[in-house]
């Protein structure tokens, strides 16, 4: 496909036979979406079509690829597909056709032609355990990658809950020690897009809305946008009124499971979790984790690895007690050594008591 | 295949609610006020809410069915049917593969998708003189 | 540490040791008050109907004469939080789930909604005790320190619990972790403090009426 780099959005779109309709559809889903107004899908077209692509570079770290599957795998031709249209993607290892040598040289052409302007990708987590030595590509440590492509970045996008927030490279006990990318570079805006893969139309909706705003979307405390991670999966489900009335199914498939109940008792982590799963979906809308009849596992929010077990009730016990029986056992001990105490105060007391006389009243 | 043609039997005699609908249609109401007064409607993201399959059922019964119903073929169907009230439409949008990507119900007088761009009716202009000048 | 590791560690470490505190204290003080025992009343037990253990403890559930009409406020105040709080404590689903995990043992909860209700109500009686006690005088001068403290104490779970359930103020995550935080250091205090009556009302009602039913005094 060749492509004008310099031509405007709208102009390369058309150019591949996609109207100025289809277009407009795509902003209003998005905007939707993003829960922005429905003027602003307007205001989003007309921006978008002016916009230049952007140089996007994607580098992987101790990752699965998960979350490459969840953004190629998304309904093709897709709206997410048309996103990846409006970027200029110049370094993926997994999507690119380039490999060793020739892909090095991509990315670092890439990172020159473009310093300063370039939205840099990241997802997987960052090995800092023996100086980053778990993880390195072309003979280099992610650390040391992660350092340089940050410094000509105009944004950084750390994709999926690894770069974002270490994810489950550093659950315990983290043998690479693995952090987020938050946690090395701290002097760019970064976007944190969570998940365990993230939602494919989030990200396309950050990339969306840097190209239509020239700005990053407005984030929560842990660097998320809120126009995806406002709500919890909970306040957004639709077996919320289920819990509201106190019908829970009890097992995977016992009555309440099959009438739809809500999954709480079967440690839904749903309340806890802030995501758009219960609006966006996943699979092109098709359905989502608990519309599939099984608890949210709060793969958005940081270290949900060691957030108690996935299938334990939130109100339950994280970990198994350890030091109630001996607490108990403490605590008879200690009664029953008071008493012995009080036993013997009492029988001194007694020891001690002197008969009165009729001669010790006269006295 | 997409979701919906795959045969659903609901267990419960009769479909749940949430108790939203009803909120949804006095926030149309409102909506609908608006573009009367001031001409400038709205839209509200079926999607988004809270819906159990009661809700939708009702707010579709409560809305009913109009006099217009448009269909445009643009990566994937959309349908815009007018409600019974004037104004009020209720939004589909699908992709090609026939999946619902986003599902709104738009106060407003036609929908903005609809109404022919003016440099699309430029572009189509000149192609109609294309046809023409080549009819000689 | 982030929201959700506070959560993790609330719901993990800081269940244990507020739970293993809670359980030391109330065995070590229930066996000391039990053992501690008297001298055997070597008088004949004076017989009168209604003078009794079993007597004394429903009596003492019910105002005695001329009393409701000096401080309703305390009257139907501590009734209406006592029962606001067993049934918020024991009848929420969450609450269940937590002591079944626990103990083994579940019964039917309540809705939300009336749990939610039950809670304002709570609250509610909670906030106007505390105003009689501060308000009449010879209240304020009987309380003292472990009043107060033993006052902020059962509030705040409560009144945390009703935010998280609502969203109000911070984020859920944080809510909860607070409630469950609060109702920890709850846990941990009742053994110590005027709390513990939660355990030995009933026993010293018992007590009282018997020694006083023996000597034939209904009390």
């Amino acid at each position: 496909m060749t492509m004008n780099k310099n031509a405007k959005l709208l102009e390369n779109l058309e150019w591949q036979g996609v109207s100025r309709r289809t277009f407009l559809k795509y902003c209003a889903t998005l905007a939707s979406l993003m829960a922005l107004p429905p003027s602003a899908g307007r205001a989003m077209a007309e921006a978008l079509a002016q916009a230049k692509r952007p140089s996007v570079i994607w580098l992987p770290f101790q990752e699965c690829t998960g979350c490459t599957e969840s953004i190629t795998r998304s309904h093709s031709p897709s709206i997410e597909g048309m996103i990846f249209d409006m970027i200029s993607l110049d370094y993926q290892e997994t999507l690119m056709a380039a490999a060793g040598h020739q892909a090095e040289e991509a990315l670092h052409k890439a990172m020159q032609d473009n310093m300063g302007k370039y939205v840099l990708i990241i997802d997987g987590s960052v090995a800092t355990g023996l100086d980053g030595a778990y993880s390195c590509i072309a003979g280099r440590t992610n650390l040391e990658a992660l350092r340089e492509a940050a410094q000509g970045a105009a944004a950084i996008i750390a994709l999926g809950s690894c770069a974002a927030y270490g994810g489950i490279p550093k659950a315990k006990p983290n043998p690479t020690g693995a952090v987020a990318v938050s946690d090395i570079i701290k002097d760019k805006p970064i976007v944190n897009i969570p998940g365990c893969p993230p939602i494919p139309v989030v990200i396309t909706g950050v990339l969306a809305h840097y190209l239509t705003f020239g700005s990053l979307p407005e984030l929560d405390k842990l660097g998320r946008p809120k126009a995806f991670y406002g709500e919890t999966i909970h306040d957004r489900c639709y077996r919320r009124p289920f819990y509201d009335q106190g019908k829970f199914a009890k097992s995977f498939d016992d009555e309440g499971a099959r009438k739809g109940w809500c999954l709480f008792e079967l440690g839904c982590k749903g309340p806890v979790t802030y995501n758009a799963c219960a609006s966006v979906k996943w699979n092109g809308g098709a359905s989502w984790p608990v519309e599939a009849g099984h608890g949210c596992l709060g793969c958005s929010e940081p270290d949900f690895w060691d957030a108690g077990g996935f299938y334990k009730a939130l109100s339950m016990p994280a970990d198994p007690l350890k030091m109630t029986a001996g607490a108990a056992l403490a605590g008879a001990v200690a009664g029953v050594a008071i008493t012995v105490a009080n036993r013997a105060k009492k029988g001194a007391a007694k020891a001690a008591h002197e008969t009165t006389t009729l001669a010790d009243l006269e006295k | 295949m997409t979701l919906e043609r795959i045969p659903i039997r609901v267990e419960a005699d009769d479909l749940p609610m949430s108790g939203n609908a009803p909120a949804v249609l006095r926030e149309i109401g409102e909506l609908l006020h608006r573009l009367a007064e001031e001409g400038v409607g709205g839209a509200i993201d079926l999607r988004s809410l809270p819906f159990l399959p009661g809700d939708r059922v009702w707010l579709e019964e409560r809305l009913g069915c109009g006099e217009v119903e448009i269909s445009l073929q643009a990566g994937g169907l959309s349908t815009f049917s007018e409600t019974r009230f004037p104004g009020v439409w209720w939004v589909v949008h699908r992709n090609p593969q026939g999946a619902v990507v986003s599902e709104q119900v738009e106060v407003t007088r036609v929908p903005d998708i609809i109404v022919a761009d003016p440099n699309d009716v430029r572009n189509g202009l000149a192609n109609l003189n294309d046809l023409i000048s080549g009819l000689s | 540490m982030n929201e959700m590791q506070f959560l993790t560690w609330v719901r993990g470490p800081g269940l244990d040791i507020a739970l293993s505190l809670f359980v030391l204290g109330v065995l070590w003080r229930l066996i000391e008050i039990y053992s501690l025992g008297r001298k055997k009343d070597l008088s004949a037990p004076r017989h009168k109907p209604g003078a009794s253990g079993w007597h004394t403890i429903a009596r003492r559930s019910v105002p005695p004469e001329g009393m409701f009409k000096t401080s309703p406020v305390s009257y139907v105040g501590g009734y209406v939080f006592h029962i606001g709080l067993a049934i918020i404590i024991f009848l929420f689903i969450p609450h269940i789930k937590l002591i079944e995990s626990l103990v083994g043992v579940s019964w039917p909860g309540l809705p939300s909604q009336v749990v939610d209700l039950v809670t304002v109500v709570t609250l509610a009686a909670m906030i106007v005790l505390l105003a009689d006690r501060i308000m009449k005088p010879t209240k304020r001068y009987l309380s003292g320190f472990q009043d107060w403290f033993t006052w902020t104490l059962t509030f705040l779970p409560v009144l945390t619990g009703w935010l998280a359930v609502q969203h109000l103020l911070l984020p859920y995550t944080t809510m909860l972790a607070l409630h469950i935080l609060t109702a920890e250091l709850l846990l941990v205090f009742i053994p110590f403090t005027k709390l513990f009556h939660a355990f030995t009302v009933f026993g010293s009602r018992w007590f009282n009426g018997a020694v006083n039913g023996h000597k034939g005094v209904p009390v």
